[in-house]
């Protein structure tokens, strides 16, 4: 708790400071990631991300609140680390407003003009996700306290959809492909990536908390939109041509890869904990990978790492990306979810094409440092599961005991 | 010991070919070369003695004398290379390898200016060896490697002057049309009938013997217990099988509708025509059916599908024989006629081993020495042929007496085989003939008198067809010689393979087995079928050619090879343009549809995109209420 308050002084300095220099938030906003490394096993991986999520916004440094980024950035990281510690509701539900809240900034700023239509869209959704998502998780909560199957099943449509709308997932992903291709590369990194995490987490607490005879039975909503999602995502990107597109839709499949996990928490520990790690796993995968081919698109990076980016998502052993797949099969597998996840291999099939043609839309001849820098760092951790994850399970388990 | 004899008696034909096949692939111009297939010749010999010491060494030659000799192979599944020296593979043996012999010493001067020598004579032991494998082997998928042996060796045979170039290899007369269809056939075009129609055969016998494997787990023929095996699957059950089995040597020793690939098969060197399509290979089959029935025992097995199966080939075996010795009637081929009379004899060879199933081992025993009579006098007959076409240089019966002047051995050899095989009394055949009558007779309360007249009736135009050959080679004819020299070779190999005739006669009527042929020959009623058959020996002597649309019909075979040549083809064809349809289905479904269903169910999902946030908000709604509306639904329900 004391670290969380010291962080939270020090990115409001941070903030205030960076009128005089953004290089203060800069280095102070570093400094404090480095202090939450004490928080233990997963924290590690997201400061990581967020290690490269600032260095990637130092390209576009000459922005609108050049220095506040830094800050709403370590803000989000510090949300996403404290979510997986907590597992009382409604700070989970704070956290979710205050990782929420900074990419509606974030989204709008860009090197030239402010992008405010963008702006517009994505706050609008944003808002009506947050609403939704309150609202299920309390009237869900009530239907629990109650024993109330009815209420119990209208707060689990309410928080699936405020999810859905959050982080983009169909049928409610509209705003998803005109966003990613209308607003700033990097910025679309920022919440392509850190900022997915919370509203998944807290959604699992959530549910498993609350969790009735019902649950198992009403889970299979979540098999559905999740079947949907993967299927509208990919079949969506493979005519598209504009890579920021494509990039949009390939989060829509992603998000749908990681609500099929959901499906299994209703099953033994061992599977919830695979189930867990998958998610977690992928949504890893999706977060660095994104901010790489953000990178790419802004700056250009070398082709070796766009390659390795795409097989990540595509799914190749011993990529990361094959693990996270790999782990969430296994979960609906032994949930009795084999149609699932025979549906997950055949996306992972179908998303083939428009992965490699990504690496060739964003080819460039010289490759601008910074970009390359970062997207690089995100090819290479993708070769972290190298090292078969199980000890990414223990890390996990050891979490969500 | 046992292995060294079957290592030799099997794998000597085929050394001995190998020098010849080799220098021949590299220097085939060269005269050594030339000189090398007496290896393969001695190749032969060694095999025949070989043969000779199984006759003579492995205890008695009677009935019940087995010898057998299991080495593994596949033990898991009970499979083992199994070989049987009883009474009729020592016999067959002998006989296969001594004709092979006598046919290779031949064959070293008809074949000796031939372009590919290598190929025939590597194809030729390699025939050996096989029927070899065949003729001892007890073991079914053992005697399967043996058959597949001699469909190839007999389609590289028959094929062997597979340019085409050389009309005197052609069967039928060249450039002539019935309907449209040529009634010629080239060598390459004989070969393709030849393996096909075998094929067509071989198929349903992989099949049957696969499905006695499952049921029994024996395939050894000595072992497999019959009487178990039709009760387990029915009397239908068994009938199948059998018939599945039995086509393998249907095809293989030409009954109808199978016959005609021998008829073409005329289009092959004498030698191979006289070893394969008249001694040997196509008495394969017969060989086969009766070892199935020897050890079977049909005649105590109480089955209606087994029943049902032998009155089929009774009847199958004496139409085949009338219609085959009818189209050698009708023949002026000298090799089509003798092909055709083959077909004949085959198909008295099935009747009378399947009249076992009612009388007993007995009717084996007599359809075995005719095969053995048989294969010795055609043998004879084909050697002589390949000899006059090698003189006259004419496929076509041409000759007289100036000819039979000129090659006294053919004229000579030509006589004793004709008279010995016709069943004119006492020679050779009359003996078997008679015991045959006598097998027929006997099958009165089953099918009254209609096997018996059909043998007599075969048996007469049998001796006219040989007559026929007799006299239009060597008798009637203005042929006039054009002195060619040589075939000293030849004329001693066929007066060697005519002379086994007389032995044959000194055997039946010498050692006392044969005791009951020779007193069914004393039988007047066989005296009375001997007459006749004199009769129309005599009698087509004399008048060898009449003019008649009968004969012309005879001689075109009645118009079967629109079955093969057409229908046959037509069905081939119309399979292939279904597969063509079903391939074009696949290349359309996986190139054309798949991708197009992706590409429009893609676009559609990106036409949502339409940049209006209101259309979004809408949808985000709809489906909002939607959902909630199901669920509260499901939650009242619940």
């Amino acid at each position: 708790m004391i670290y969380l308050l010291l962080s939270l002084l020090i990115l409001t300095f941070a903030g205030i400071l960076s009128y005089k220099d953004y290089r203060i938030s800069l280095i102070l906003s570093f400094l404090l990631l480095f202090v939450s490394l004490e928080l233990g096993g997963i924290s590690m991986f997201i400061c990581f991300l967020a290690l490269l999520n600032i260095l990637s916004l130092v390209a576009i440094r000459r922005n609108q609140i050049s220095g506040v980024d830094y800050a709403m950035v370590g803000l989000m990281t510090i949300a996403t680390i404290y979510s997986f510690i907590t597992s009382d509701i409604a700070e989970l539900l704070a956290l979710f407003v205050v990782v929420s809240v900074p990419t509606y900034l974030i989204i709008m700023v860009d090197e030239g003009k402010l992008n405010v239509d963008t702006g517009i869209k994505y706050i609008a959704f944003m808002v009506i996700a947050t609403v939704l998502f309150i609202i299920g998780a309390v009237v869900l909560y009530l239907g629990y306290g109650y024993q109330n199957s009815a209420l119990y099943l209208f707060g689990l449509v309410l928080l699936l959809m405020g999810l859905a709308l959050e982080v983009g997932i169909a049928p409610l992903h509209e705003w998803v492909p005109d966003v990613f291709a209308n607003a700033n590369p990097i910025s679309v990194s920022i919440i392509a990536s850190i900022a997915k995490f919370v509203p998944f987490i807290v959604a699992l607490k959530i549910l498993m908390i609350t969790a009735t005879e019902l649950t198992s039975s009403a889970l299979l909503i979540f098999a559905v939109v999740s079947a949907i999602s993967m299927f509208a995502g990919n079949i969506g990107a493979l005519t598209t041509q504009n890579p920021a597109r494509i990039l949009g839709y390939s989060t829509v499949a992603n998000m749908g890869y990681i609500l099929a996990a959901f499906v299994a928490i209703t099953a033994s520990k061992d599977l919830v904990y695979y189930a867990i790690a998958g998610a977690l796993l992928q949504l890893f995968v999706n977060a660095f990978g994104k901010v790489g081919f953000f990178n790419a698109i802004k700056g250009g990076t070398w082709t070796a790492s766009s390659y390795i980016l795409s097989f990540s998502f595509i799914g190749l052993p011993p990529l990361m990306g094959f693990w996270g797949k790999f782990f969430i099969i296994y979960a609906l597998v032994f949930s009795n979810y084999l149609w699932l996840a025979i549906l997950l291999v055949l996306n992972s099939a179908i998303s083939v094409p428009y992965y490699l043609r990504l690496v060739r839309v964003t080819k460039v001849n010289v490759p601008n440092m910074l970009t390359n820098t970062v997207a690089s760092i995100t090819a290479i951790v993708m070769f972290i599961t190298l090292f078969p994850p199980t000890w990414f399970v223990d890390l996990v388990a050891e979490v969500f005991k | 010991m046992i292995e060294l004899l079957l290592a030799v008696l099997f794998l000597s034909p085929i050394l001995g070919s190998l020098p010849v096949a080799f220098a021949w692939l590299l220097e085939p111009k060269r005269d050594w070369s030339r000189r090398l297939p007496i290896l393969a010749v001695l190749g032969l010999f060694v095999s025949f003695l070989c043969t000779l010491y199984i006759l003579f060494n492995f205890g008695e030659l009677n009935l019940e004398e087995v010898h057998k000799f299991s080495f593994d192979w596949l033990p898991g599944f009970n499979i083992s290379f199994t070989f049987i020296f009883d009474y009729l593979s020592r016999i067959m043996g002998v006989l296969t390898a001594l004709i092979a012999f006598l046919i290779g010493v031949y064959g070293l001067e008809y074949m000796k200016h031939d372009y590919r020598l290598g190929w025939y004579w590597f194809f030729f032991n390699l025939f050996t060896a096989s029927m070899l494998l065949v003729v001892y082997s007890d073991n079914l998928l053992m005697l399967l490697i043996g058959w597949e042996g001699l469909g190839l060796a007999s389609w590289a045979l028959i094929g062997h002057w597979f340019r085409d170039d050389d009309e005197l290899s052609f069967v039928g007369i060249v450039g002539r049309k019935i309907a449209g269809l040529n009634y010629f056939w080239s060598p390459s075009l004989g070969a393709w009938r030849a393996i096909s129609t075998i094929r067509v055969g071989d198929m349903p016998m992989f099949f049957a013997i696969a499905a006695i494997f499952f049921l029994v787990r024996n395939l050894n023929i000595s072992e497999i217990p019959w009487s178990e095996l039709a009760e387990k699957i029915g009397a239908a059950g068994i009938f199948l099988i059998l018939l599945a089995f039995l086509l393998g040597p249907f095809t293989k020793s030409a009954q109808l509708p199978f016959s005609e690939w021998l008829m073409t098969a005329m289009t092959g060197p004498t030698t191979v025509s006289a070893l394969l399509h008249s001694a040997t290979m196509v008495a394969a089959g017969t060989y086969i059916f009766m070892r199935l029935t020897w050890y079977m025992k049909p005649w105590t097995i109480h089955s209606a599908g087994i029943e049902v199966l032998y009155v089929l080939v009774l009847f199958l075996g004496l139409i085949s024989a009338l219609y085959g010795a009818s189209v050698a009637l009708g023949c002026r081929e000298r090799k089509v006629l003798l092909a055709a009379s083959t077909m004949s004899s085959l198909g008295l060879m099935f009747a009378t081993a399947s009249a076992g199933f009612w009388v007993g081992q007995i009717a084996i025993l007599v359809a075995f020495w005719y095969l053995v009579t048989h294969a010795f006098a055609k043998a004879t007959l084909f050697l002589v042929a390949g000899h006059l076409i090698h003189e006259t240089h004419d496929r076509f019966c041409v000759g007289g007496r100036e000819l039979a002047k000129h090659l006294k051995l053919a004229f000579a050899a030509t006589i004793i085989a004709t008279l010995c095989l016709s069943g004119i009394p006492p020679l050779t055949a009359y003996w078997v003939k008679s015991a045959m009558d006598g097998i027929m007779h006997s099958l009165e309360h089953e099918f009254g008198f209609i096997p018996l007249s059909l043998l007599v009736l075969t048996s007469a135009v049998y001796s006219a067809f040989l007559a026929k050959f007799l006299s239009l080679n060597f008798l009637k004819g203005e042929y006039h010689v054009k002195s060619h020299g040589g075939g000293r070779l030849m004329g001693i190999a066929y007066t060697a393979m005519g002379s086994m005739l007389l032995l044959l006669l000194f055997v039946y009527l010498y050692f006392p087995e044969f005791l009951e042929f020779v007193a069914e020959g004393f039988l007047p009623s066989s005296l009375v079928v001997g007459l006749v058959v004199l009769l129309t020996y005599l009698l087509t002597l004399s008048k060898p050619t009449l003019e008649s649309p009968i004969g012309k019909a005879l001689g075109d075979r009645l118009y079967l090879a629109f079955l093969n040549d057409y229908v046959v083809s037509k069905i081939g064809w119309s399979l292939a343009r279904l597969v063509d349809y079903a391939n074009k289905a696949i290349d359309i479904f996986c190139h054309k549809a798949v991708p197009k269903a992706f590409e429009m169910s893609s676009k559609g999902i990106r036409r949502v995109q339409s940049g209006s946030i209101e259309l979004y908000l809408r949808i985000s709604v709809a489906v909002l209420l939607v959902l909630l509306t199901v669920a509260i639904a499901l939650g009242v329900i619940m």
